[in-house]
């Protein structure tokens, strides 16, 4: 929402959109990390969020998920002769996504969710000191 | 030899209304109170009507982000308390002028 003298609370609460999205994204890579493929097939394909700036000038601050991007489908290939999927030579595919990578932006995800959320919490407290402001005199 | 005469001070900077609000004269500073009064009662309209359309998203399931209602309540809870602080003013100011008869 924009306008309104309460404007930070609304941008604020477009990022934590935004960083839900980014969880919801690691979520799915995590998920879906080992999934086994034939050759042929594709593998798994990593998400990426694509964060964009609102522009400020057309009155709505913050932040929206501009799209998300596809890793690579190559993944890697891996020796199983005994999987039901594995083709003549033995192999299967799996996506190469590394599970450090997803856990560390699953942190900065997670935090950044807590920041926007504390942006909300320590804006509310601004507001209600400005709306109390010669309420003694 | 002329004297020149001394400038005006450049005083501090003048207070001028918002755009759509016209400034106070004794004459209608009572209607310009009354439009901030209306515009702030319907930024509250406004708020309200957001936050009740999210509750009902929330009842109903199709609520995507449950911090979207929180933010949208806390903006209503706020609009709430600035439309009654406004009020207040408005009240305080009346009864004063009130006391001036007896």
């Amino acid at each position: 929402m924009s306008g309104g003298p309460f404007r930070a609370i609304g941008i604020a609460s477009t990022g934590v959109t935004v960083y839900r999205k980014w969880l919801d994204a690691v979520s799915d890579n995590i998920s879906n990390l080992n999934n086994a493929t034939t050759t042929a097939g594709e593998a798994f394909r990593e998400r990426f969020v694509i964060a964009q700036a609102v522009d400020y000038g057309s009155g709505n601050g913050g932040v929206q998920v501009g799209g998300i991007e596809l890793g690579s489908a190559e993944g890697r290939l891996v020796h199983e002769p005994d999987h039901p999927l594995a083709d003549e030579n033995g192999y299967v595919r799996y996506p190469d996504i590394d599970l450090g990578s997803q856990m560390s932006q699953l942190m900065m995800a997670q935090r950044g969710y807590q920041a926007n959320l504390s942006v909300v919490d320590r804006a509310y407290d601004a507001y209600q000191a400005a709306l109390q402001l010669g309420r003694n005199s | 030899m002329s004297i020149q005469p001394i400038g005006p001070v450049a005083g501090p900077l003048r207070i001028t209304a918002p755009a759509g609000v016209e400034a106070a004269s004794p004459g209608n500073a009572a209607e310009v109170f009354g439009n901030l009064l209306t515009q702030g009662v319907d930024t509250l309209q406004q708020t309200q009507a957001n936050a009740d359309a999210l509750a009902v998203q929330a009842a109903t399931g199709d609520l995507q982000d449950a911090h979207d209602y929180m933010a949208a309540s806390t903006e209503a809870a706020l609009a709430t308390q600035m439309t009654v602080a406004i009020r207040d003013k408005a009240v305080a100011a009346f009864t004063e002028i009130m006391r001036l008869q007896g």
